[in-house]
């Protein structure tokens, strides 16, 4: 059985459009305009246990709201979530004993307090069992090498080492389930492998469920065996990590500088499988699928039409694969609001 | 039981917090201290031109302020976050954390920020209490010190269920400021005989903003005067009432803000 069910889930938010000008304010005292927001429309995937789920989307795409209603912050406008066999919002204290949430931007301990202050209290306030609290704690000290700042407070440490002790914290009472909405957000390269690294440890040891929201695609690829796209309130892609990486290998560009300027219709007819590009007069982008023409065919055939100066293949990444899915998506998404009455 | 040992482990954290910030808490105590025996002068100076004031003696009307500075003390330890509740945990977004721990949500609120030094205020408000009831000549026998106890208690958490109430407002309407401001300017009225009041603030006090029950009621019966004293018997029945009434809207805005949030 899934770890997570999520069947046409829904959020809409009501939201209070105000009016311009010292009038418009006025008016809207006794009138009110809203408009509602569709954050969320019609999501459904389920998880397995152990799964580590790259969750992407652009801004506004809905991936916070589907993680907010997850972890039970929010209550579903419609549709259905059964995650570890409960409804997160409905018997909230129990899930959330079970489930460890991270969010990048603002910190779950207690600004005032030393880390292992918080990191006690958390113990208490989740009844962890002493001695298996201990032997975590231990761990997580060693995994994350949290000593160096366990005695500061929480204000006083860097994002880094905030970052670390949030991850700690998170962890502490053993989740079944681990959600983090960027959790590598703001971080320096060091950061983002040690907390990538952690992440994967945790799963590999303990079968932690893993989902977690990144705009770093390296997060994903270092991460992630699962990636599921949202945009527009809609999953758009779902699948795993490789089925990604074959559709990044098979799209490839090719960019090509030129000596002399290249007349691009005749190009176009000579080569139809290729989709061309014209930077500026000396510079071509060339996008083709490697099925239609393999890569050495292509450039024996341009090196023979053109006055070629140099070809570079660059290494295919899904971070393409992934902006064309969002491009994609994102004609979709316009038609959809669009189609958003407005409600009053 | 188990959920009160947490509360308890949480409260001493955020007491250690609050004793690091030295220089904040002196400022606080010097304040709290200030203010308290600032108020007391006022009825003292009060009572320089006049003997009685709407039949109330001098010693009697230090009675009510007592009281009410006992019961006050004690619910200015936890007010802070009441009042800020709005603009800390609504508009700034910590209401998700307190959302994904374990425990409840009102506690968490109440244990997460409060403070000490304002507990000068009850002590002040004692040391008057006991000063006017040894000059009226009422005994200091058990009964006197459990109907005291009762009372400061039940006035103090009247005061964190009516704030309460108005917290949860916050749940509704986005505002920094909140509706609490106007309400908190009525707790003065609470410190003095409502015979010196017009109709329509004694109604208030008695019936709206039940501030009256908190120090007047009781203080009747304990003088033993009037035709109110019965009023005072009242006093844990109001506490109670708001406390289910607090109750009641703090849940039904934890369950907009769930199905809201942004």
């Amino acid at each position: 059985m899934p770890a997570v069910i999520v069947e046409n889930l829904e959020k809409e938010f009501r939201r209070f459009r105000r009016r311009e000008g010292l009038a418009g304010a006025f008016k809207d005292l006794f009138q009110r305009d809203y408009e509602v927001l569709r954050a969320v429309d019609g999501v459904s995937f389920s998880i397995e246990r152990g799964e580590r789920i790259g969750y992407i989307g652009p801004n506004g795409a809905g991936k916070s709201t589907t993680i907010k209603m997850l972890t039970g912050i929010l209550t579903p406008s419609g549709g259905r979530i059964e995650s570890l066999g409960l409804s997160p919002h409905k018997q909230r204290k129990q899930y959330v004993r079970r489930i460890g949430v991270v969010f990048g931007q603002r910190t779950q301990l207690w600004w005032d307090l030393a880390v292992v202050e918080s990191f006690k209290l958390l113990l208490q306030i989740y009844e962890v069992e002493k001695r298996a609290g201990e032997a975590r704690l231990a761990k997580l000290r060693e995994l994350l090498a949290l000593d160096e700042f366990l005695h500061i407070p929480v204000r006083k440490l860097s994002l880094g080492q905030r970052m670390r002790a949030d991850l700690a914290a998170s962890l502490l009472h053993g989740p079944e389930l681990l959600f983090l909405d960027e959790p590598t957000i703001g971080l320096d390269l060091v950061a983002k492998d040690a907390i990538r690294a952690l992440l994967k440890r945790v799963n590999d040891e303990f079968g932690t469920t893993i989902l977690l929201t990144t705009h770093d695609l390296r997060d994903i690829e270092a991460l992630a065996e699962r990636v599921m796209v949202i945009d527009g309130g809609k999953i758009v892609w779902d699948g795993r990590l490789e089925a990604l990486r074959d559709e990044a290998g098979e799209e490839a560009t090719a960019e090509i500088e030129l000596l002399e300027p290249a007349a691009l219709p005749e190009l176009q007819r000579l080569l139809p499988q290729v989709r061309f590009e014209q930077e500026n007069p000396l510079h071509l982008r060339a996008r083709f699928s490697k099925r239609a023409i393999p890569a050495a065919e292509l450039l024996s055939r341009l090196v023979g039409a053109l006055q070629v100066a140099d070809i570079a293949l660059p290494e295919p990444s899904i971070e393409e694969v992934i902006r064309r899915i969002y491009e994609k998506a994102g004609k979709s998404a316009m038609v959809a609001a669009q189609k958003q009455g407005v409600a009053r | 039981m188990r959920a009160l040992k947490i509360y308890a482990a949480l409260f001493a954290q955020m007491l250690k917090v609050r004793l690091a910030y030295r220089g904040d808490f002196l400022a606080d105590l010097f304040a709290t201290a200030l203010g308290g025996l600032s108020s007391l002068f006022f009825v003292l100076l009060f009572f320089v031109p006049v003997d009685s004031l709407a039949g109330w003696k001098r010693d009697e009307v230090l009675l009510i302020a007592g009281l009410s500075s006992m019961s006050y003390g004690l619910f200015a330890t936890v007010s802070w976050n009441l009042f800020e509740f709005g603009d800390r945990y609504i508009i700034e977004g910590r209401f998700d954390r307190v959302l994904l721990r374990p425990i409840s949500t009102f506690a968490q609120i109440l244990c997460d920020q409060f403070r000490i030094p304002v507990l000068a205020e009850t002590v002040i408000g004692a040391g008057v209490v006991a000063t006017a009831m040894h000059r009226l000549g009422i005994g200091f026998g058990a009964l006197e010190w459990l109907f005291v106890a009762v009372t400061v208690a039940c006035g103090a958490l009247l005061y964190v269920f009516v704030f309460t109430i108005l917290a949860s407002v916050s749940f509704h309407f986005e505002d920094r400021v909140g509706v609490a401001p106007p309400v908190f300017n009525v707790i003065p009225f609470g410190r003095w005989p409502q015979e010196i009041f017009p109709w329509p603030i004694r109604t208030l006090l008695r019936w709206v903003i039940p501030f009256g029950f908190v120090a007047y009621y009781p203080s009747t019966a304990l003088l033993g005067r009037g035709s109110l004293k019965g009023m005072a018997a009242l006093s844990p029945l109001v506490t109670l009432a708001f406390g289910v009434l607090a109750a009641l809207c703090w849940r039904l805005g934890v369950r907009k803000y769930e199905s809201t949030g942004s």
